[in-house]
């Protein structure tokens, strides 16, 4: 009985065993895209599609029905709006293998009107497009997309595991063909040139030639499928690429020989045709590796959400829904240990939440009712009753996401232009491969085939087209590993050309919070009496002095009650403990109960009715990796200097305290601009380091702008580099890495282009057999890309400097 | 000589098995994975077992 598939009403080919989830019933596929496009129609609520339509749909790899893109339950989930009328999504790309894939998508896209942008990723497969709302929907693009041959895929998780899966097992099995296929070929081809020499009867001559073709066959015809595939899309598109000229050699090599050994001929080459193809799947298959780890932190961020949700009824009661039917408003529960399904605000109780993930701080924080909870975040305490303020696209989730897509599908210039070159250059190498054939035609005709053969195998830009990507798809990934996230493309280079780094004072190189580091007390009282007065007096204060203290008195001291407390707004607090009124805060306030006063900011006074009982003295904290990073970057011969609004007292401390000498207080951001300008114009190229609450145009100012990952997304969507994990110390190791990144990609291009010019003439006057060709271009490819993965995150700097750094509670003498 | 024309046959019939074995492990997840499984020994046993084992040990 022959079966035929649910969605397209073609039969199901022997072997394929895929099912669809429909309406709650299993409805057997032929292929995944078909598997996909049910599946999705259904989680729409459009199953009843199936019922109503006429006419079975399009095999859903050909040309499948994109409409639904256009729907607005879909278009919130993967589609982010601007204000100025145009969208953007991001859809991940079946079949996208190559630089010039990317070229030709590129290209085919920019050509519809309406489209304003278009950034292809060949390395994570993903291509964004900007469109203007108006002009053209998005289905008629992905279906623009879909007939050039590429299938276009939601970029969710859940279509990325699938694919991911399928295309990393074909590979390794056209790998593995291609491989024992050489081996055997080659043992063959060790028999005929022994043969050659040593004379071999000619029946058993043809015996070994005709095991060759059995053994070279399904090398050329199943292992070599991608290079054939992909010189068919590039003919149909009239573009010339990579797999051309490849997918020729192959043809040309397998087929003279399979002439030979028909006719009884000179000379067979089927190793050749097996080693070439092993060798060129087997640089695929490193890089192919290489962008799925690149990918990984994108699709760990994206996995975060989940897919369902438990939202309250009106009627009270629970209900199981996807996370894509949650709108703003709705009530979800979020159950322990879950993650948040979209962003909003806490209804229950106080609880903790992990956000890890998002901010980098591994510690869970306390939310209060009323504040708001992210996306992604784990419940630590629950469950968890939330309203649904956004969800999908909206979230902040879903901006980090699309942060780092962005950075990873905007293709550096040097990636365009490289792109551009090796276009043209297959053109010139088919006709350099013509001339030279007809040359040695008129020579010597016996050495036609193998001196073009060669020509055509050698000049083969695969090195060239590699580097860029490949380098900076690595440079990405490492960068990622430390927590640094790069939003613009173009900041490696200008991050290694840094000489000045400057520093923002509040949140950046300080914590929002103070730290107890001296307490005076009076005679005859002891400090862990008045830090526990203090402490009661303090004990509902959300100032940030109230959590300094609470942080000096460890929990074993008990904290005695108190009464009648009075806050007296930038002054301090009163309060009775035990019958006796104390007060807390500025000297002039907390002395006015008796006589005399101090005046320093960053002493504060505990006093009783007879007089002052403790001086209190508290500074900034500073982030406990800020001292290592700024010597890191002195190290590096780098200027550190820092930009302050604060008071000058305070501002020095903090300088003094990390010995930097190079300060500005009081500094208005047009002060901090035309500081930054001022050293812009002596010749610095300046990076600025910002939390961004109001640093954002500051920011905009500097050659490079970091913004840290705890900072305003106003801040980090105008920065070049992002430090997601909130640690000072990734800039310092950023920039090592920066360094090496263009020093490799550097190395990755000479070589490319001494090896190509240096083969060619080799190639066209006959040295070079087409073995030595095939052994030489995929050594050139595997170098670019074994030279790439260099390109490693400096070992684990931010672990050896956590651990060195002392224990906050610990600077308090007790 | 004749003796490769039952031998190379031969081998190519193991070839064949060969692949075919390969392409049953890939189809089956064997090669999905090739980091974890070797970290699964490293890591500590399961409760149970680990309690059974100190048990067995003489005092």
């Amino acid at each position: 009985m022959s079966r035929t598939c649910f969605h397209c009403g073609e039969a199901i080919p022997r072997g394929v065993e895929l099912g669809a989830r429909v309406n709650g019933t299993t409805q057997p596929v032929c292929c995944i895209g078909c598997q996909a496009a049910a599946e999705w129609i259904a989680t729409l609520g459009l199953g009843d599609y199936y019922r109503l339509r006429n006419m079975p749909a399009e095999r859903a790899v050909e040309a499948a029905d994109y409409s639904a893109w256009d729907r607005p339950q879909l278009q919130r989930l993967y589609v982010h709006n601007s204000a100025d009328g145009s969208a953007e999504v991001c859809v991940l790309v079946e079949g996208l293998r190559c630089a010039a894939c990317s070229w030709l998508i590129d290209r085919a896209l920019r050509d519809l009107s309406g489209v304003r942008a278009v950034e292809v990723n060949p390395g994570a497969r993903r291509v964004r497009i900007v469109w203007t709302r108006d002009d053209i929907t998005l289905s008629a693009i992905l279906h623009r997309l879909a007939q050039l041959g590429y299938v276009p895929h939601p970029c969710n998780a859940q279509a990325l595991d699938a694919l991911d899966q399928r295309e990393a097992r074909t590979a390794l099995k056209r790998l593995v063909v291609a491989g024992l296929g050489m081996m055997q070929a080659m043992m063959y081809a060790v028999t005929l040139y022994a043969g050659a020499f040593e004379g071999i009867d000619p029946s058993t001559r043809d015996f070994f030639r005709w095991i060759g073709l059995l053994v070279t066959t399904p090398v050329v015809v199943y292992a070599a499928q991608p290079f054939f595939a992909g010189a068919w899309r590039e003919l149909r598109a009239r573009s010339l690429g990579m797999d051309t000229t490849i997918a020729l050699a192959i043809a040309l090599i397998y087929l003279a020989s399979l002439y030979e050994t028909v006719t009884g001929g000179a000379e067979v080459y089927f190793d050749s045709a097996s080693m070439f193809v092993f060798l060129l799947l087997g640089g695929r298959y490193l890089e192919m590796r290489a962008r799925r780890r690149a990918a990984d932190v994108v699709d760990a961020l994206a996995r975060l959400q989940p897919a369902l949700a438990l939202r309250r009824r009106t009627d009270g009661a629970l209900e199981t829904v996807g996370v894509h039917e949650l709108e703003a408003g709705d009530v979800v529960v979020v159950a322990e240990g879950a993650a948040m399904p979209a962003d909003g605000t806490l209804l229950g109780k106080a609880c903790e939440v992990d956000e890890s993930l998002l901010t980098g701080e591994s510690t869970p924080r306390t939310r209060r009712r009323g504040e708001a909870l992210i996306a992604g975040s784990v419940v630590r305490s629950g469950p968890v009753e939330m309203r649904v303020a956004h969800v999908g696209a909206d979230t902040v989730l879903s901006s980090i996401v699309r942060l780092i897509e962005r950075a990873q599908s905007e293709r550096p210039h040097a990636a365009v232009l490289g792109d551009r070159i090796a276009a043209r250059f297959v053109g010139g190498v088919l006709a350099l491969t013509a001339l030279t054939a007809a040359a040695w035609f008129y020579v010597d005709p016996s050495r036609t085939f193998a001196a073009s053969l060669a020509v055509l195998v050698v000049a083969c830009p695969c090195a060239f087209a590699l580097s860029v990507p490949v380098t900076y798809l690595r440079a990405a990934s490492a960068l990622a590993r430390i927590g640094v996230l790069m939003p613009k493309s173009d900041a490696l280079e200008k991050l290694a050309r840094v000489d000045r780094v400057v520093f923002d004072k509040t949140g950046t190189l300080t914590r929002d919070r103070l730290e107890l580091v001296g307490v005076e007390v009076a005679a005859g009282r002891s400090i862990n009496e008045c830090l526990r007065i203090a402490a009661a007096l303090e004990f509902g204060s959300t100032h940030p002095f109230a959590a300094a203290i609470r942080e000096a008195v460890s929990t074993e001291r008990s904290i005695p009650e108190a009464e009648s407390l009075r806050t007296v707004a930038g002054a301090g607090i009163e309060g009775r403990i035990a019958g006796q009124r104390y007060r807390i805060g500025r000297a002039d306030f907390a002395l006015a109960l008796s006589a005399g006063t101090t005046d320093d900011d960053n002493v504060v006074v505990l006093a009783d009715e007879r007089g002052s009982l403790a001086h209190l003295r508290v500074r900034e904290t500073l982030r406990e990796e800020a001292a290592a990073a700024i010597a890191a970057l002195r190290e590096q011969g780098l200027e550190v200097a820092m930009l302050s609004g604060d008071s000058d007292a305070r501002a020095r401390g903090i300088a003094v305290r990390l010995d930097i000498t190079d300060f500005r207080a009081r500094a208005t951001p047009e002060a901090k601009l035309h500081a930054l300008e001022r050293w812009r114009q002596g010749g610095s190229v300046v990076a600025m380091v910002g939390d961004g609450i109001n640093d954002a145009p500051v920011l905009a100012g500097a050659d490079i702008a970091i913004a840290l990952g705890g900072g305003t997304q106003l801040a980090q969507s105008s920065a070049d580099l992002v430090l997601a994990s909130d640690r000072l110390d990734a800039i310092p190791a950023a920039r090592l890495l920066a360094l090496t990144t263009l020093r490799v990609l550097r190395q990755n291009l000479y070589w490319a282009v001494a090896y190509n010019f240096a083969g060619i003439p080799l190639a066209a006057f006959g040295l070079v057999p087409p073995w030595l060709a095939a052994i030489g271009m995929s050594a050139s490819s595997l170098f670019v890309v074994l030279n790439s993965l260099r390109i490693a995150p400096p070992s684990c700097s931010a672990e050896r400097v956590q651990a060195s750094a002392p224990p906050l509670a610990g600077a308090v003498p007790a | 000589m004749n003796i490769i024309l039952v031998l190379i046959p031969l081998s190519l019939i193991l070839l064949a098995a060969g692949i075919w074995a390969f392409f049953w492990g890939v189809n089956h997840a064997q090669f999905d994975d090739l980091d974890t499984p070797a970290l699964i020994p490293l890591a500590d046993d399961p409760p149970a077992v680990a309690a059974r084992r100190e048990g067995d040990v003489p005092p």
